[in-house]
């Protein structure tokens, strides 16, 4: 019973104070400022994409977008594919399936929630989930720098959209 | 490993799930959020269990839409109340969930536990005497028990906003919201109708910290919530007087469009409609009563929007204190 209370009063007495921890820019990393590192995942039709191949295409970033299939995701996805790629039209959009686990069932997943028109990676393992410390919603930019310019929940898109219009 | 589930519904199911409401001024009531005490009672002490099955979900369009494939989400709640008579017509009551989450991906797994959001209420019943009739002589007959109260949501649960590192763990909603209720509850043996209707009202807070990551602040509020349930009964007298009472109920359910730093959050919208059956056993002084329910949103396009369709089935048990 005393674990179940840790961290009530966290909800019942919010803060507002910025936390955030200073992030060592000089150093590699997946923090907002710091150069990412290199991975690479299969998108649902098989081909392996890496972030640096993407990037080294010229284009102005890529957008990660951590999916997980539920109510939420949907209503992020659907509003991100209405309201922000169209404005975008040199930046790499992708979902990141990472619950999946495998090509043909992330495949399936993407067709049968409407998805067939956005690029959907599958993090089998959640290997750049936790790289990147996501969570469902999760929403990440990367500038054709391999900088990371965002790292957090997409919310409404004004932030991702933002993010987008600052790139360099 | 990180594993991430915002299972919002499941934590909207903890504060969404429809009132299941029988011939409340005469054998008390409410469900697993909200505790009616019967007239001339001085207690009540209410168990219940919640089975919580997800089926699919509407999106954000109200089309249904399956779960993932290879997916089995489960939660499980056990729900401490506790109501008790302040004076002839006020009544107080407190509801402790805990909750259980098992979740089965086809890549992943996920088990976790931990308390829920807690409710606490304040009930007038506008009424002084029992409004349960054999027959209708007068036209004062046909008046119904009105309950009158005010419902806060205080969030005990693990949100989304909490220190959580593992978002699997999620059991609460993180916000404080506070309610309007009013019930009406007639019974004329053996039918009986009721119709539950309630206000809500979330109060934004702060938000600095997004599944154990801290982040630029912002505030954030969930919009206005409203809920309507209507139930109809039928009460069947064994030999030794004890009852068993069998419903039907149907709730609709919504939520308006949340803010975010005042901006409109259409991603919090919500809609969801569900049927629902259930069978209670009262002794024959309705000291105890046993109840089974079962809690159906209906999987089909047009019955919901941005929420989750699940199947929730209840075993509970009520005792009365005079």
């Amino acid at each position: 019973m005393l674990s179940a209370c840790d961290g009530m009063t966290d909800d019942m007495l919010p803060s507002g104070t910025d936390e955030r921890p200073e992030v060592d820019t000089s150093i590699m990393g997946t923090q907002v400022g710091q150069q990412s590192p290199d991975f690479a995942m299969f998108d649902t039709l098989g081909n392996s994409r890496g972030l640096y191949a993407e990037l080294d295409v010229p284009h102005d970033g890529v957008v990660l977008y951590f999916n997980m299939w539920c109510p939420i995701c949907d209503s992020h996805a659907s509003h991100m594919r209405a309201n922000v790629i169209p404005l975008f039209p040199d930046v790499s959009f992708f979902l990141v399936d990472y619950v999946s686990g495998t090509i043909s069932v992330s495949r399936d997943a993407q067709l049968a929630n409407g998805y067939g028109d956005i690029e959907t990676l599958v993090d089998t393992g959640q290997v750049v989930f936790d790289m990147y410390g996501a969570s469902m919603g999760t929403t990440v930019v990367i500038g054709n720098d391999r900088v990371v310019r965002m790292n957090e929940d997409y919310k409404d898109g004004v932030k991702l959209t933002e993010t987008l219009q600052a790139l360099p | 490993m990180k594993l991430s589930r915002t299972k919002m519904a499941l934590i909207g199911v903890i504060c969404f799930s429809p009132q299941s409401l029988w011939a409340a001024s005469c054998c008390g009531g409410g469900s697993a959020t909200s505790l009616v005490l019967p007239k001339f009672s001085t207690s009540m002490i209410n168990i219940a269990l919640d089975i919580e099955d997800y089926n699919g979900y509407w999106d954000s369009n109200g089309d249904y839409k399956d779960d993932p494939p290879g997916s089995d989400l489960n939660q499980y709640r056990l729900n401490f109340g506790y109501a008790h008579r302040l004076s002839s017509r006020w009544q107080a009551a407190i509801v402790v969930p805990y909750v259980w989450n098992s979740n089965q991906y086809a890549g992943l797994s996920s088990n976790t536990n931990g308390l829920g959001d807690t409710t606490l209420g304040l009930t007038y019943e506008a009424f002084d005497g029992i409004k349960c009739v054999w027959k209708v002589r007068d036209w004062k007959d046909l008046v119904p028990a009105a309950y009158f109260g005010m419902a806060l949501t205080v969030p005990t649960g693990i949100s989304p906003y909490d220190d959580v590192v593992n978002s699997f763990d999620i059991t609460g909603r993180g916000f404080y919201r506070l309610d309007a209720n009013m019930l009406l509850d007639k019974t004329i043996y053996p039918w009986n109708a009721s119709l539950l209707l309630s206000y809500g009202k979330y109060l934004e807070r702060d938000v600095n910290r997004e599944y154990g990551n801290y982040v630029e602040p912002y505030k954030k509020e969930l919009g206005d919530r409203m809920l309507g349930t209507a139930s109809f009964g039928y009460t069947h007298f064994l030999e030794n007087m004890d009852t068993m009472t069998f419903t039907f109920t149907y709730s609709h359910l919504e939520e308006d469009a949340g803010s975010i730093d005042g901006r409109p959050d259409y991603s919090s919208e919500m809609e969801k409609n569900s049927v629902g059956a259930i069978a209670a056993y009262s002794t024959m002084n309705r000291d105890w009563v046993y109840k089974l329910t079962y809690i159906h949103a209906i999987p089909d396009s047009g019955q919901g929007q941005n929420f989750p369709v699940t199947d929730i089935l209840t075993v509970g048990v009520s005792h009365v204190f005079r």
